[in-house]
């Protein structure tokens, strides 16, 4: 590692440290908070503005949330949805980023026009739904995965990367017999590590926090994934805004406030588990290893 | 490359598929639609498909005890199609785009233009040959008509819903009796501010409590003769907010807002923090619907008594009073009145496609309306999701599997001419909101433009709403003076209000004859 | 949906546009790339399928969209919607605002998460670079309305934190919340907050591919550390933020809808309307999505003409760009 000791140096470390953890800690308070509430009772999130250790503990709110029935089995669709989805994701999406990374490749400005464009006009909603439907893909698993299954933002960045690598490392790997296919598999893949680390996240956050595809393209109860279940848990539970129209003979208040913040936490919680273990993959070069051997 | 294998099938499949189906979409519901009965085998159940928003996630199918008696009782055959609340709107105008209707489908807001082309049955012709929706309170049907025309039956909801909500021990405390009149209000808002009325030595507790929502202004006005919507002056509508009261009203909120009776910073609180500052001994009014009074108790209870307080210990102190509403200066009652329903049961044409299966669609709708048919779609069959106690009250099953054959059927009722259910026990309190709810039925105000649509405010009418409303804030915050709301008004006009005038004058004038 | 099997074949030509004095080089390229063509097609067919095929319903900004009607059926009102648009006693109003927050966005929102990628890189603890990161990105996981309302409790000048520390300085509070000065600081303390960690990441991953034989080479050469972020680090990852720029400004209008809308209320809706909300409010009375589309058409131009510039620019400043 790089060490800095002049005093210049040191004085910028001690900075640099400081307004880090200043920023750290700004951020995640608020999430704290939010935890800490979903344990707490209605009664004392609305008098106290902000406390990290609630007073009294009440489990109320996640009682009242794990008593719906569909919670668990969402949460399977959930976790299905965002590891098969995020495969489809990163499979099109390479797939499609290693050819457009080749500048002699015939055709691959006008590709690369008709990528960029889409990304600025979109049909809208009607459109979009009749092609699904069109598919016969409504009601299925593939409407949370297919009709999102490139994003154009990522494909472009990942062609970017892809454009950076050395090229005497594929030179090489096509002496040695490789085709395209092998370029891409033994490697391209390998050397970007940290992009296929960044992208799965960003798609597989994408898919965990989805709620209005599912909403618009899933009938079936039974295949709805957690966020949409937990938003009905939330308008539930706020008997306030859904008076006019839920008429529920058999209504039981919930704890609204706390379980409002609850469901944040059951909603956030298994994905934020995900980030450590593709961590190490951002803070890591992996060039240099691979270029030496 | 294993993903490849599994991958490429799915995708040329569909683009086969797609070839094929793209484009058919329209032939789907008449090919599906034709083997509904006309009138020569009316003794066959009546296949009847019926769209509507969903709550919960377990939700009676097909098989559902509760719906296979229903299917018993109308002699029909009923298919449900339910979509997430959530999602309603984007979901109603999509299957309007698809053309594959249901024969009954809630409504949502953007109904109207389509109702107005001719793509719902006008039930209005006939719904007076039916027992229960004959019977359809007039203003509700008024309100929920579209220029003359009612192209749904409503679902009903209480009228009179509004009130205030006063915490009665305040008033006890300091003496007070509950308001009659907008002065009266004013005195114990004053109260609540200054003397103390929690006891506890500090200056901390204030009068009402308002939030960005517009509501409590909106009812307040109405209290002081302020006309619902439009006003009628020598036989012309005019907007409520050119009539003198208005003015009276909007000086009698800044002069609450100017002694720090309500609370300063309402015009950027969310509305899901209006109730905090109630719930939690902070302020002493709310204005809202008045059912909300018992969940202030419930909240008041906890604080008092703790988390798991005993109903026994509940019932030591009561905490709220509600009122309809309180009267203008000079004694008399006006009350803002709800809307009275809450979207329509549409009948469209391409799924419904003959006079005569109208018919038997508006005769399955007046069946649901029965007492009997209103109770097992609200409540269940007795002895599985419900039974009765020795009082006749409803005891309803926590059994989750059996609910699940009744949970939100509720939502194609329509409750013609009212709503027949048992209800379940009730405190002092909920017994007095439905006291309330009914005679406020005696002073509320109708809006004698209800129903009627202009063009240019079906196209702008938010925006201009906007105008007033904000407006009407700013006075009351003082960032405007009396100036600058005549300039608003100004606006209002030029931007398309006059239009809009003119244009609900003239529907005005067409009804009226 | 007929015109939309049209348009998938008017869309496929370009990509593979054939000129018969040129079919034999065609021909040579396509076997000699065969495997990359093989590679491409899925991702292509993808973008005809769902992005292509469904673009007809750009055209609805035309019409006076019903969708019962369907597009076949839907009156033609020509350039009705965009009249009513630009004619709006508004629009000027809402541009400015519009473009107001978008400059700001760009100016002080988009750099952060390079400058924060970039101290991070600094940090010599590898445990504390990973505790911090993992907590900065957290707030991308709650939702605009979550934030808004702690927003409220924060800065309310009924006994907000922050207020009440202004007090105790000041003597007196700030209408943070209702004041229109206040509304586009507020804004973007808020997407600082909740954007940046999430953004440091693709920086970082970016950095990664710095080669970290340039910087012994460079220790060794006494190069200090500002000379190695600015000889190395910088243009390591510059063609990497020279795309995200671009791309940034594909989106340079969209203001963020339920963020905007939930911060603005009566007092502050002078400086908070923008085109989003204004599509919101104009389209709630009737469903139009004609007048929306129009708007986002509108939009959309506005977009591609900065994309295409920026590209332009990239260029010629010896930048790759997007393509």
């Amino acid at each position: 590692m790089r060490k800095w000791n002049s005093t210049g140096g040191k004085i910028f470390d001690c900075l640099n440290y400081v307004i880090l953890i200043l920023f750290a800690v700004c951020t995640v308070l608020p999430f704290i908070y939010i935890i800490a509430g979903s344990f707490a009772t209605d009664a004392e999130l609305r008098s106290r503005a902000f406390f990290i250790i609630p007073k009294t503990i009440s489990m109320d709110a996640y009682e009242y949330i794990f008593s719906n029935g569909s919670l668990v089995r969402s949460l399977g669709v959930s976790v299905y949805v965002t590891i098969i989805g995020t495969l489809v994701n990163m499979f099109f999406t390479m797939t499609m980023a290693y050819p457009l990374s080749r500048r002699d490749l015939r055709g691959r400005n006008k590709i690369l026009g008709l990528v960029i464009f889409s990304m600025l006009f979109g049909g809208g909603m009607i459109p979009t739904y009749m092609v699904v439907k069109g598919l016969g893909l409504l009601d299925t698993y593939w409407a949370l995965m297919i009709p999102g299954a490139i994003s154009a933002f990522n494909l472009i960045i990942v062609k970017n990367f892809f454009q950076e690598l050395p090229k005497e490392l594929e030179d090489a790997a096509r002496i040695d017999g490789c085709n395209e296919l092998g370029v891409l598999w033994r490697i391209y893949l390998p050397l970007s590590k940290p992009i296929l680390a960044t992208f799965s996240l960003f798609y597989a956050v994408g898919h965990w926090n989805d709620f209005t595809a599912a909403l618009l393209y899933i009938n079936s109860p039974e295949k709805w994934p957690l966020q949409v279940i937990l938003r009905q848990v939330v308008a539930l539970s706020q008997n306030v805004v859904a008076a006019g129209d839920r008429l529920d003979p058999n209504f039981v208040e919930p704890p609204a406030q706390t379980v409002k913040m609850a469901t944040i936490a059951v909603g956030t919680v298994p994905i934020l588990l995900v980030y450590p273990f593709l961590q190490k993959y951002f803070t890591k070069g992996v060039l240099l290893g691979s270029v030496k051997s | 490359m294993k993903l490849m294998k599994r991958a490429l099938p799915v995708v040329v499949s569909s683009l086969l598929v797609a070839g094929i189906t793209a484009g058919c979409s329209n032939n789907e519901a008449a090919s599906t639609k034709s083997k509904k009965g006309g009138e020569s085998d009316s003794n066959k159940p009546l296949d009847i498909t019926i769209m509507m928003p969903s709550f919960d996630q377990e939700l009676a199918d097909e098989n559902s005890t509760v719906v296979k008696k229903l299917e018993e009782e109308t002699n029909t055959d009923i298919h449900l199609r339910w979509t997430p609340n959530d999602t309603y709107p984007d979901k109603f105008s999509i299957t309007l785009a698809s053309g594959d209707l249901p024969d009954i489908m809630v409504s949502a807001s953007s109904y109207v233009k389509a109702a107005q082309s001719g793509e719902f049955w006008d039930v209005g012709k006939y719904i007076d040959d039916y027992p229960n929706l004959k019977k359809l309170n007039p203003i509700i049907r008024q309100n929920a008509s579209i220029n003359g025309t009612l192209y749904g039956i409503p679902r009903i909801r209480a009228l009179g819903r509004n009130g205030i909500m006063i915490r009665k021990d305040w008033l006890d405390k300091l003496g007070l009796q509950e308001p009659k009149t907008t002065d009266d209000l004013y005195k114990i808002l004053v109260a609540f501010k200054n003397d103390d009325p929690d006891g506890n030595g500090k200056d901390d507790t204030y009068g009402m409590t308002v939030s960005q929502f517009s509501g409590p202004w909106d009812n307040i006005q109405t209290w002081f003769g302020v006309p619902n919507e439009w006003g009628v002056e020598k036989g012309k509508l005019k907007p409520y907010f050119e009539f003198p009261e208005y003015q009276e009203a909007l000086d009698y909120f800044k002069k609450l807002f100017d002694e720090g009776l309500i609370n300063k910073d309402f015009a950027a609180m969310p509305p899901s923090k209006w109730y905090d500052d109630i719930q939690n001994n902070k302020a002493g009014v709310i204005v809202d619907v008045v059912d909300s009074a018992h969940r202030i108790e419930k909240e008041l209870d906890k604080l008092e008594f703790g988390e798991n307080s005993t109903a026994e210990q509940q019932e030591q102190k009561t905490f709220m009073t509600a009122l309809g509403g309180v009267a203008d200066p000079d004694g008399k009652k006006h009350y803002l009145p709800t809307s009275g329903f809450s979207n329509l049961l549409l009948i469209p044409k391409p799924a419904v496609k003959t006079e005569a299966e109208l018919k038997r669609v508006l005769k399955f709708i007046d069946q649901t309306n029965n007492q009997e048919n209103q109770r097992l779609l609200f409540h269940g069959i007795e002895g599985k999701q419900y039974t009765l106690d020795g009082n006749g009250y409803v005891v309803a099953t926590t059994d989750k599997t059996v609910l699940k054959d009744l949970q939100d059927l509720n939502q194609f009722q329509t409750f013609i001419p009212e709503d027949l259910t048992i209800k379940p026990q009730q405190t002092p309190l909920r017994e007095k909101e439905a006291e309330i709810q009914k005679e406020n039925e005696k002073y509320v105000v109708g809006n004698p433009a209800a129903g009627l649509i202009s063009e240019t405010y079906s196209r702008m009418g938010a925006q201009l709403d906007q105008i007033i409303d904000d407006a009407r804030i700013k006075y009351i915050s003082g960032q405007i003076d009396k100036a600058g709301l005549k300039a608003a008004i100004e606006q209002w006009k030029s931007q398309g209000g006059d239009q809009v005038t003119k244009e609900m004058n003239q529907l005005y004038s067409k009804t009226k004859k | 949906m007929k015109d939309a099997s049209s348009s998938l074949e008017a869309m496929s030509e370009p990509a593979l546009i054939v000129k018969p004095n040129k079919r034999s080089a065609l021909f040579q390229s396509l076997k000699r790339d065969k495997w990359l063509y093989l590679l491409v097609a899925p991702g292509l067919l993808y973008f005809l399928l769902f992005k292509y095929l469904p673009m007809w319903g750009v055209l609805i900004a035309f019409q006076d969209y019903q969708p019962f009607l369907g597009f076949w059926h839907s009156e033609w009102v020509g350039l009705d919607n965009f009249k009513f648009f630009f004619q709006s006693p508004d629009f000027l109003r809402l541009f400015k605002n519009t473009l107001i927050l978008s400059f700001l966005n760009l100016v002080l929102v988009f750099p952060l998460p390079i400058i924060v990628a970039l101290m991070l890189n600094e940090l010599k603890n590898a445990l504390v670079k990973r505790g911090i990161q993992t907590l900065i990105y957290v707030p991308h996981f709650i939702s605009m309305v979550v934030v808004t309302s702690m927003t409220y409790v924060f800065f309310t000048t009924s006994g907000g934190y922050i207020n009440e520390i202004v007090k105790n300085v000041t003597g007196h509070t700030i209408p943070f919340l209702t004041d229109p000065q206040w509304f586009r600081p507020l804004i973007i303390i808020q997407t600082v907050w909740q954007t940046t960690g999430w953004s440091t990441i693709i920086i970082l991953a970016a950095l990664t591919g710095v080669n970290a034989e340039l910087y012994e080479a460079a220790m060794m050469d006494g190069a200090g550390r500002w000379r190695q972020l600015w000889h190395i680090t910088l243009p390591a990852i510059r063609s990497t933020i020279v795309i995200l720029l671009i791309l940034k400004l594909g989106h340079f209008l969209d203001n963020g809808f339920e963020h905007i809308y939930l911060m603005s209320n009566s007092l502050n809706r002078s400086v908070a309307d923008v085109f989003d909300t204004y599509v919101y409010y104009i389209g709630l009375t009737s469903g139009q999505f004609s007048f929306a589309t129009a708007v986002g058409l509108f939009k959309s131009i506005i977009s591609i003409i900065l994309v295409l510039g920026a590209n332009k620019l990239a260029k010629k400043f010896g930048e790759e760009g997007l393509y």
